[in-house]
């Protein structure tokens, strides 16, 4: 309102409102433009009716203006408007269950949105003293992770994999969970076709999740500086209602493409290319995004859950070394698994939650420390042994052995069929039950002969129950 | 007076034109509002190219700077302890803080006159280290492989044994890693009634490169304000010191430096240096720091990484199987070392104990295979006899820390170096092994 009233003033006053200048060079997407004596780093520039941008660089006889809409080609000599305020992007609380940009459309409906307000680009990050300890369950439905690699609110864990193992299904079967649960999520889709998005926003819609969960997308045929833009603007988006005490959830669909657009920028404005031609601030680009993952000090907080694609299962790749550096664990998705039909296809053992059993209630800690210890013990002597005799076997290994197998089938989870805290721990109570019989005789958990022998009844009553389903 | 005005800006790099021929490189330079603030990297006769302290977005060609100061300033004080600062000096922990003595950050390395190599060696009473990776006082040891092992517990195990045995202090350098961890370690410091024995500098991954690169020299000016002035033998924990090095890359690239291979800075080694040459003894004290290394890309061959390995005198290395086996603290003894292991420092007794200790351990890891599938009764005599004893030696040097008696209702203990290699010997030997190897799991000595 004061911007508007000092304006008017100025008009009245015959002052200029607006600097202008003349384009002097066009390039892809960053113009120079001479004049504009008066402009603030990141003020925001209007290029007529023809396109908007904002300053990234100020030089003693010209300023580089980074665009992010053009509508009409530009030419030389086109007059430059600085309109004397910061860059910001638009959003409508309206946005619920909607298909968003960051200016403020709505992406389904095709028209702007009525009532907006201004979002900025980013926020200072937060202190370490405004922040608390991640200690709140944030639960998927899915058992693999809920009960191993659990997720705390204010917690970022990455979903790591190749093509087509499912890692935006467990960004959305997440979203889906968060059904009645109080928790705002955020579906950032960043270089996904259009046929994509459109499915996605159908699925959610279908599935009840509408009224608590809003898309943000771009894509790849609009400008890079926008996909550059539109995940630090979620991100404020999100900070918007930690600030007022909400739990939001953003997922990040997808990082490694974030990362691409950012070298093809950064390339294009002559930055010296670093590791696989990636700017030496890739690291940033991504550390200071989701830093502003975070349980608050006033109660609210903000999850995210990024996604990178990787080729050829490897996750030691430049861009997956980093962002795993900086989230507190990632879920790995093998396509081995995935062809095996062990879906979700998580790769158990790569899998690292860093906070761990500080996310969960004590009886799902319980029940989880337990059945990831049999699970990745399982898994370590499963390749050795699959092909041998059973009956040659120790009798510990043979009870290993048809353990694992029970419970790799019980972890095995359709899409959108989250169970809950109490289906999960009655599903592999069975594994607390044989430890207490088994305490007074051995607690070192392996080596011994003495083992007792299995329930194979317990079993079969458990594999049906999960055919049933 | 006004040192000149702002004629470009380019994020964080901006240039300013001069009126103060007196600006040297390393000054500070401030807006008149205080709300941007700038350090001088490059002069020539008219401008000043400087990289800015903190984002620079509402900056404007023309504003006028002045300066305030040479140099990026901290405590000086023992009002350090207990304390948490930001990369350029100021307390973020919302408590007053009346400055009392001020000193540059920017110090000069040790020399080779004043440097003290002849020093004891600094037993943290914490057997798997002392027994395998013992520290020397001024020693630099690299701190791998490990997110959620138990490396904070290790950390304040250290802080706890280090401040009780010599009555020192520690200071603590975040650098480029998670703002959440810096959150975990102060709230943790608190509760174990740690806080006030040592400073915590940071420089978290979600602030500019310059903070980012600024928090080490911060930490070290405090440790050395320990060592000088208190004559202390000081603990330095540094996580991260890699991100030293990726943060002077970014600034490198901001201010358009030629950069050499994988976009590192061209004056990398001597950067690196400046830092680790301060971190040594004097006639004053000794500064030990434990410093982890990230290892970007999982490339071992990486230029920084492997500059920075050139100044460590060994390293612990955190291994995730024997956490899963719930043995803390968890320790690679396979890959752990130090420059001590040496018959010279350490004496042959220690030396053989552990040349033996890692041959029968290593000997434990092939049998454990064989027994999955055959079981244990098909070993030799003397198989059997290696395997129970590695059993034994692998739950003596788990160790109840004093930092996690809340968690484990076990008292800490602090064990000497004499009686762990008695300890040793007996099992290795075979005294004990009739003893069930259940009663050498969280102990301290064992031997009356």
């Amino acid at each position: 309102m004061d911007n508007i009233d000092k304006t008017i003033d100025n008009i009245k006053n015959n002052e200029n409102v607006y600097s202008t200048g003349r384009v002097i060079k066009v390039g892809k997407y960053n113009i120079e433009v001479s004049g504009l004596n008066d402009v603030a780093f990141y003020e925001a520039i209007n290029i007529g009716n023809k396109a908007s941008g904002y300053v990234m660089g100020i030089y003693p006889n010209k300023v580089i203006v980074s665009l992010v809409n053009i509508e009409e080609e530009i030419v030389p000599g086109d007059i430059v408007y600085s309109l004397k305020k910061e860059f910001k992007c638009l959003f409508s609380l309206d946005s619920m269950g909607k298909v968003i940009d960051i200016f403020g459309n709505d992406l389904i409906a095709g028209k702007k949105f009525d009532k907006l307000v201004e979002v900025p680009i980013e926020n200072p990050p937060l202190s370490i003293m405004d922040r608390s300890a991640v200690n709140r369950e944030l639960l998927t439905g899915i058992s693999g992770i809920d009960l191993m690699y659990p997720i705390g609110k204010g917690q970022r864990q990455l979903i790591i994999g190749d093509k087509k193992t499912g890692k935006t299904q467990i960004g959305l079967d997440t979203i889906v969970n968060q059904k009645g649960k109080k928790v705002i999520c955020i579906y950032v889709a960043l270089g996904k076709t259009k046929k994509e998005v459109k499915d996605i926003y159908i699925e959610l819609t279908k599935r009840g999740a509408a009224s608590y969960t809003i898309i943000i997308a771009s894509f790849n045929d609009e400008l890079p500086t926008r996909t550059y833009l539109t995940p630090y603007v979620a991100t404020s988006i999100a900070e918007s209602f930690m600030m007022q005490k909400y739990d939001v959830l953003v997922v990040f669909d997808d990082l490694k493409k974030h990362a691409d657009v950012y070298r093809e920028i950064s390339l294009t404005s002559n930055k010296t290319p670093g590791r696989d031609a990636y700017p030496s601030d890739i690291f940033y680009t991504h550390s200071r995004l989701l830093e502003k993952g975070a349980q608050h000090i006033n109660g609210g907080s903000i999850t995210m859950l990024p996604i990178v694609e990787t080729k050829s299962s490897d996750i030691t790749d430049y861009i997956s070394t980093n962002i795993i550096s900086i989230c507190d664990g990632q879920l790995v998705l093998s396509s081995k698994n995935f062809a095996r039909g062990e879906k979700p296809a998580i790769n158990y053992g790569l899998s690292v939650s860093r906070l761990g059993g500080a996310v969960q209630t004590p009886d799902m800690k319980k029940v989880g420390t337990k059945l990831r210890r049999e699970l990745l013990s399982y898994l370590e002597v499963r390749e050795v042994y699959e092909l041998a005799n059973i009956d040659e076997m120790s009798k510990e290994l043979q009870k290993k052995m048809k353990d694992g197998k029970v419970i790799l089938d019980k972890l095995k989870q359709y899409k959108f069929n989250p169970r809950t805290k109490e289906e999960m721990k009655a599903d592999f109570n069975f594994l607390l039950e044989e430890t207490q019989e088994n305490n007074s005789s051995n607690n070192t958990n392996s080596n011994q002969n003495d083992n007792k022998e299995n329930n194979p009844s317990k079993e079969t009553t458990n594999n049906q129950k999960e055919n049933n389903k | 007076m006004e040192s000149g005005k702002i004629i470009s800006i380019f994020d964080i790099s901006i240039e300013v034109v001069l009126n103060d021929k007196s600006i040297k490189v390393g000054d500070i330079l401030v807006t008149q509002d205080n709300k941007y603030s700038f350090e001088v990297v490059e002069i020539n006769n008219v401008s000043a190219k400087c990289i800015s302290l903190h984002s620079t977005r509402g900056l404007k060609k023309g504003t006028p700077v002045i300066k305030i100061s040479s140099g990026v300033e901290v405590e000086y004080s023992d009002k350090i302890l207990g304390r948490i600062f930001n990369s350029y000096g100021d307390v973020i922990d919302k408590k007053e803080f009346i400055s009392a003595n001020k000193r540059k950050t920017d110090h000069p390395t040790t020399t080779l006159e004043e440097l003290n190599i002849e020093s004891q060696i600094l037993w943290t009473g914490i057997k798997v280290i002392d027994f395998f990776a013992p520290l020397q006082k001024g020693f630099k040891m690299g701190l791998l492989g490990g997110a959620g092992v138990g490396k904070t517990v290790l950390i304040k195990e250290m802080i706890h044994n280090i401040y009780t045995s010599l009555n020192s202090n520690a200071v603590f350098t975040g650098i480029g890693e998670r703002s959440r961890e810096g959150q975990e370690l102060y709230s943790e410091m608190k509760e174990s009634n740690l806080l006030d024995k040592m400073s915590m500098a940071y420089g978290q991954m979600g602030d500019n490169p310059v903070s980012r690169s600024k928090a080490v020299y911060t930490g070290l000016t405090m440790a050395e304000y320990l060592r000088d002035e208190k004559k202390q033998d000081v603990l330095l924990f540094i996580d991260n010191i890699y991100r030293f090095i990726q943060a002077k890359s970014e600034i490198a690239t901001e201010l358009k430096q030629i950069l050499i291979g994988n976009g590192y800075p061209s004056d990398m080694a001597s950067e690196i240096s400046k830092i680790e040459e301060r971190i040594n003894s004097n006639q004053n004290g000794s500064i030990t720091s434990v410093q982890a290394i990230y290892i970007p890309a999982d490339d071992l061959t990486d230029e920084s990484v492997q500059t920075i390995m050139s100044y460590m005198d060994g390293q612990i290395v955190l291994d995730r199987k024997t956490a899963e086996l719930g043995i803390y603290p968890a320790i690679d003894v396979f890959n752990s070392n130090s420059k001590l292991i040496d018959i010279e420092r350490i004496g042959e007794r220690h030396f053989n104990l552990v040349e033996q200790v890692i041959k029968t351990l290593n000997r434990y890891q092939e049998l454990e295979e064989i027994i999955t599938v055959l079981g244990i009764e098909e070993l030799s005599e003397e198989d059997k006899g290696i395997f129970y004893r590695a059993r034994k030696l692998r739950n003596y040097f788990s160790q109840p820390m004093f930092v996690a008696e809340a968690y484990t209702n076990i008292p800490g203990q602090f064990v000497k170096i004499e009686d762990v290699l008695i300890d040793v010997e007996n099992i290795l030997s075979g005294k004990y092994d009739d003893i069930d190897e259940s009663k050498f799991l969280f102990i301290g000595k064992y031997h009356d």
